[in-house]
């Protein structure tokens, strides 16, 4: 396991730890399993302010579509625990004006006690203007909302789906949700402008201190990420590092990560942090809980070959 | 965090007046002062009379007014955009003739980015098939981008409020242009979402919020097309609970008389944000007869 730098020395990588949990219904043993998940990664949020970013997209509660609010309460009640100095929910969905109208709607309210004092919408938040480290997209600007970028912890809590566009929506195309419609509109159409891949690899870099939690206890396949059916997995999958997390859910899929165009971007020199022997594996064995995913209609060529 | 619900009337006029900056402007919900809140807040309060925070608030948008004649959503952003449409909505008189005029030539000079010869003649050098619903140019969210129901439809209110004071033939062409923009976008059941049609073959389901908003900017258009809008804005209008799709609903009902007979909205619904409550009172003024979103 070593890297090659650009002066020739072989320079170690130190592993990403990423680690899949069997789940294997939306009940109340999800608190006791999001508890232990998070206890392996040893996060030190002790005094710190933990955002959760929910993915939600639509108004359809019975739909896989949205990040199931069970799974976001039992987060909150963790970090909680775990000695956050603050716990909070934001999102700033893509397509819809009124947020917390399709919280309400996905069951956040009826799900997570005081939830309106918890959330923010960050379409609606004030903004910075930031410079990512790298850029990888044509924006020539990019305006990103407060409580995000304050976040001691940005922790992305995606669902496991297709895309039509891209592939898979995972924990690092979910930071979508972090670009102000109240700036770009809605949809962010400019994101799709200057380069979908592009945009979720600079969203990536400009966020340093994440965790990934990805929703796959029931996940979307086919023509997702709105239109698809829904597909159960039964499992989460998390870790500290995004690029690792999704590549994972990738091979759960069973859709190819190295032909994912935002993982390949985000992954370093020689895809480091999607190479399957560069991840500490803890919990499930991928092979044990791998299921193939039906791939959108136009992107055959992304199912994972058998090695 | 949202807003406690206002009462009707009285009540909201004052939660909103509460809620103006010491800069005259407003937020969304709290916080600095955007563009969007304010035009709608200012609206609002021309509606109801209270005339010293409409002074307040047309102040702090005249002052924000970007070189080029538009306006960004927040100041500190450098980039005018959407909201431009919205401030040209209030009357000239209270606005300023010049500085209404230039927002107004913002406005006649901002199309979606799929109708510019640039992107055009690209996709005529890929061999990249036109697409019917790219035919009529519409209005982005931001300039750079496509077109999409949202800012066309503000545009096109505008447009039609500068048309009927001071017509022109370029006014007159970017309005039918953008109206011919929202019927070829119509989803097939009737009514629309952001303005996708179709995604991947697949039709897409119509929205509450931006149903209300096309049937608003398409006043006066009598197209079969526009009925079935208008049967499915009736459809939403029972089941709907959010604030501000509701009272895009009424406008737009109203806008072609089709409003149901003693119609009373749902008592469940949640102001979440100063524009909701803005455009509430807005809806109660234009069923008074007064013209503020139309002219």
């Amino acid at each position: 396991m070593v890297l090659l730098s650009s002066c020739g020395k072989e320079v170690p990588i130190v592993p990403s730890t990423v680690s899949i949990v069997r789940a294997p219904a939306y009940d109340q043993s999800v608190y006791d399993t999001m508890r232990r998940m998070l206890a392996e990664h040893q996060l030190d949020v002790r005094g710190k302010s933990v955002l959760l970013k929910p993915n939600l997209v639509e108004f359809e509660p019975e739909s896989s579509i949205n990040t199931n609010p069970m799974l976001v309460h039992a987060a909150f009640e963790a970090f909680r625990a775990m000695g956050a100095g603050s716990v909070r929910i934001a999102e700033g969905p893509g397509h819809r004006r009124n947020t917390l109208d399709l919280a309400d709607a996905a069951g956040y309210f009826k799900t997570i006690p005081g939830f309106e004092d918890l959330f923010t919408d960050l379409n609606l938040d004030d903004v910075t203007r930031i410079q990512p480290t790298r850029q990888f997209s044509r924006l020539e600007k990019l305006y990103l909302p407060h409580t995000a970028l304050g976040a001691d912890l940005l922790v992305s809590m995606a669902k496991m789906k297709t895309h039509h566009w891209t592939g898979a929506t995972l924990s690092m195309k979910n930071l979508f949700g972090t670009v102000p419609s109240g700036i770009y509109g809605w949809p962010k159409n400019v994101l799709h402008w200057a380069g979908i891949n592009e945009c979720i690899a600079d969203l990536h870099k400009a966020f340093p201190r994440q965790f990934a939690i990805v929703d796959g206890i029931v996940g979307m396949e086919g023509n997702g990420p709105i239109q698809g059916v829904p597909k159960h997995v039964g499992v989460l999958v998390a870790g500290s590092d995004p690029v690792s997390v999704d590549a994972t859910c990738c091979r759960i899929m069973q859709i190819d990560p190295f032909k994912i165009g935002y993982l390949r971007l985000s992954s370093g020199e020689v895809r480091s942090h999607i190479t399957e022997g560069n991840i500490r594996q803890i919990g499930e064995a991928i092979e044990a809980v791998a299921t193939p995913f039906e791939l959108p209609p136009d992107l055959p060529a992304l199912r994972l070959e058998k090695a | 965090m949202g807003l406690a619900a206002p009462a009707w009337g009285a009540m909201s006029i004052e939660f909103l007046v509460s809620r103006q900056n010491p800069d005259g402007g407003w937020p969304y919900l709290k916080g600095k002062s955007w563009t969007e809140p304010t035009a709608y807040a200012v609206l609002a309060l021309i509606a109801v009379g209270r005339m010293e925070a409409v002074a307040r608030g047309i102040q702090w948008l005249r002052s924000t007014q970007r070189p080029d004649g538009g306006w960004a959503p927040q100041t500190g952003v450098e980039d005018s955009t959407w909201v431009t449409s919205l401030v040209c909505l209030l009357p000239a008189e209270q606005l300023g003739a010049a500085v209404h005029a230039r927002g107004i030539e913002w406005i006649l000079r901002t199309t979606g980015q799929e109708s510019t010869i640039t992107f055009k003649i690209r996709e005529r050098l890929l061999g990249n098939p036109r697409s019917p619903e790219s035919q009529f140019p519409g209005w982005p969210w931001v300039p750079g981008a496509a077109a999409w129901v949202g800012p066309t439809s503000v545009a096109i209110l505008a447009l039609e409020k500068q048309n009927r004071l001071k017509s022109s033939s370029e006014i007159r062409k970017r309005i039918d242009e953008g109206q011919r923009f929202l019927l070829t976008r119509m989803c097939q059941e009737g009514g629309w979402n952001h303005g996708s049609v179709r995604a991947l073959g697949y039709e897409s389901r119509p929205y509450p919020e931006t149903t209300g908003m096309g049937l608003t900017a398409l006043r006066g258009v009598g197209v079969p097309k526009v009925d079935l809008a208008v049967n499915v804005a009736r459809g939403f209008l029972t089941d709907c609970h959010s604030a501000d799709a509701l009272n895009w609903l009424r406008l737009g009902l109203m806008a072609h008389g089709k409003m149901p007979a003693g119609y009373c909205p749902p008592e469940k619904v949640a102001y979440r944000t100063l524009p909701e409550t803005s455009l509430e009172l807005l809806v109660i003024a234009t069923e008074k007869g007064h013209g503020l979103i139309w002219g």
